[in-house]
């Protein structure tokens, strides 16, 4: 056992070696880990033979006996493990790559067996990466706060895609303690915020693709560069196979809830995504696709009318996860400092007005946003928290707001 | 195969994660097991200790009838772990049989995985068999005396429900499909409204 009240990454231990002497060695160090041979996850069997359902059952409960197994072990062991064992890494990764989600259009495990195994592991995972995210986990158990940002970052037990994961996977009921997680992972290591900066244009990334799969594109993108003079050969929403369109739907709904569930458990996130003008681009993204895409799962003709009402309702919810997300970026980035009086109070309504202005083009997202969360509230909000505001432009404001209801051929409801 | 997802496309063209190597491993499962009967034959239970707590304060008759019962259950696990294995396979085998029925007194389903997962395929009667032996050899001794026997010899039994968060609650929620509207409903964005030249 380690010594007491030292940080673990300071400590020493005596211990025997492979050959019964004494010897002694960093709390941390390699030899010290057990070879425990941790397997990947994959997950349940759509449908699977009984052969295959059994397997499954085996696996996941190595994996949940396992994961159990290193919750138990005291702090410089566990910590030992985590560092050193590249098949916990591994069997962790594949997990949050694997493991379904709540909107996955795989039908929910049947039997019962699976479904309990299937929770068992969810929860021993959920505890692995909480322990993971703990520096301090009582007064003798601790590692330096500096030395455990370095530990998992340079051992990237976590990493942008794998905290996206958690939010999507366990963010719905947990999201208090999830948010201690993350808040705690980029305090004591702020290079993830560097890291997240580099990751939002990879995201703006994935919305071209989807415009691009669909034959669109969308300002702000690829604006600047020509049209191929073959682009008109491209399928489109209606024509691409229905596959493809299944893909792309579920694609927008993974991509939609996962931005979602990450920023509205670690809103410190929302400037990053700010800075990089992704308000104009989900905007205009939504204002090109979802029109287009509606009309394709409207009109083109479905064998099976409930795969047909499940892409409305998947399309429908990514639809209503860009306007939150929309609305998370501005409450965060422009509404709260208001509410809070912090200073240039006058600067951010400026900036809330003209992210407004530049909604009236987007008629349909626009009268979307307003259904959800009123315009007009938020501009009374501004007119008491900076009298200074101008009402002619707000009082153009309300009415492009008015225009864009008609527009799309909507009543506003009273 | 595991539907597109953001995460994925964020390891793929993004440099912000490690690049891991996915490829399958077909038969990690086979080496697991072999991991964990090494795992088992080192765990702090031992067959020495089953047979003197077993045997241990036991009139003549008792003390027969337990040494009987010990060693049908060798024989059971000499059946389950296959004949080409060495007595410290057995014994091995008969320990975790003994954790395994301690407490049944039937085998059941799980009991049944638990053994196919150890041993491999296995003859149901001598499963059968060593249930029964267990279930006799622990009659005579009270079901707390056994428990903290267990308890107090096995590593593996000493850390279930004690590891960190265990006082956590959990839950187990999930996100679901939160759609403004259904299908049938949905003749408002019909095309023939939203034609806006």
């Amino acid at each position: 056992m380690a010594c007491a009240r030292v940080p673990l990454d300071e400590q020493q231990v005596t211990e025997p070696g492979p050959l019964g002497k004494e010897r002694t060695l960093p709390a941390l160090h390699p030899e010290r880990a057990e070879d425990r041979c941790f397997v990947p996850y994959k997950p349940p069997p759509e449908e699977g033979s009984p052969a295959e359902v059994e397997q499954f059952l085996e696996r996941a409960k190595f994996i949940t006996e396992d994961l159990e197994w290193l919750l138990a072990l005291p702090h410089d062991k566990f910590w030992c493990q985590v560092v050193f064992d590249e098949s916990l890494q591994r069997c962790l990764d594949s997990y949050l790559h694997h493991a379904p989600r709540g909107l996955d259009l795989a039908a929910l495990p049947s039997s019962p067996a699976v479904a309990d195994t299937q929770r068992s592991i969810h929860r021993v995972v959920f505890l692995t990466f909480l322990r993971m995210a703990t520096h301090k986990e009582s007064k003798e158990n601790f590692i330096t706060p500096t030395v455990f940002g370095e530990i998992i970052y340079e051992n990237f037990l976590f990493d942008i895609p794998k905290i996206l994961d958690l939010c999507v996977l366990f963010g719905k009921g947990n999201s208090q303690l999830l948010h201690k997680m993350i808040e705690n992972i980029f305090t004591q290591q702020p290079s993830y915020y560097s890291d997240l900066d580099e990751t939002v244009p990879t995201v703006l990334q994935v919305f071209d693709t989807i415009l691009e799969k669909c034959g669109l594109h969308c300002e702000g993108a690829t604006a600047m560069e020509p049209m191929k003079l073959n682009a008109h050969k491209q399928p489109t929403a209606m024509t691409m196979s229905q596959q493809e369109l299944t893909d792309i739907v579920s694609y927008l709904c993974d991509s939609t809830t996962t931005i979602h569930a990450f920023l509205d458990i670690f809103p410190a996130a929302c400037s990053s995504f700010y800075s990089h003008g992704f308000i104009s681009r989900l905007t205009s993204f939504y204002e090109t696709a979802v029109p287009d895409l509606e009309k394709a799962v409207r009109k083109r003709n479905f064998d099976d009318k409930g795969l047909q009402e499940d892409l409305w309702k998947r399309l429908s919810h990514s639809s209503r996860k860009m306007v939150e997300t929309t609305h998370l970026l501005l409450h965060h980035t422009c509404l709260q400092p208001i509410l809070e009086g912090r200073e240039n109070m006058q600067t951010f309504a400026e900036e809330l007005l003209q992210h407004f202005t530049s909604f009236l083009p987007e008629k349909r997202f626009l009268s979307d946003y307003d259904e959800q969360f009123p315009i007009s509230d938020d501009v009374s909000l501004l007119q008491q928290a900076v009298p200074v505001i101008d009402e002619t432009r707000t009082s153009y404001l309300l009415q492009g707001v008015e225009s864009a209801w008609d527009s799309v051929g909507r009543r506003k409801p009273q | 195969m595991s539907p597109p997802r953001l995460t994925g496309a964020l390891r793929s063209f993004s440099n912000v994660s490690k690049k891991e190597d996915f490829t399958e491993h077909l038969d990690d499962l086979k080496a697991k097991r072999r991991k964990r009967h090494e795992w088992f034959a080192r765990d702090g239970l031992t067959w020495q200790k089953i047979v003197h707590f077993c045997t241990e304060e036991q009139d003549k008759a008792k003390l027969q009838a337990a040494s009987q019962e010990l060693k049908s259950l060798l024989l059971a696990a000499k059946q389950i772990v296959g004949t080409e294995h060495g007595q410290e396979a057995i014994e091995s085998a008969a320990v975790f049989l003994f954790e395994t029925f301690h407490n049944k007194d039937h085998v059941g389903t799980e009991e049944t995985r638990a053994i196919k997962q150890m041993f491999g395929p296995f003859p149901s009667s001598a499963a059968e068999a060593s249930c029964a032996c267990v279930a006799r050899l622990v009659a005579p001794l009270g079901g707390s005396q056994i428990e903290d026997f267990i308890q107090t010899q096995s590593s593996r039994h000493n850390q279930r429900g004690l590891g960190f968060g265990r006082n956590i609650a959990f839950s187990y929620d999930c996100y679901t499909l939160d759609p403004l509207e259904d299908l049938t409903c949905s003749s408002i964005y019909d095309e023939s409204a939203s034609l806006d030249f």
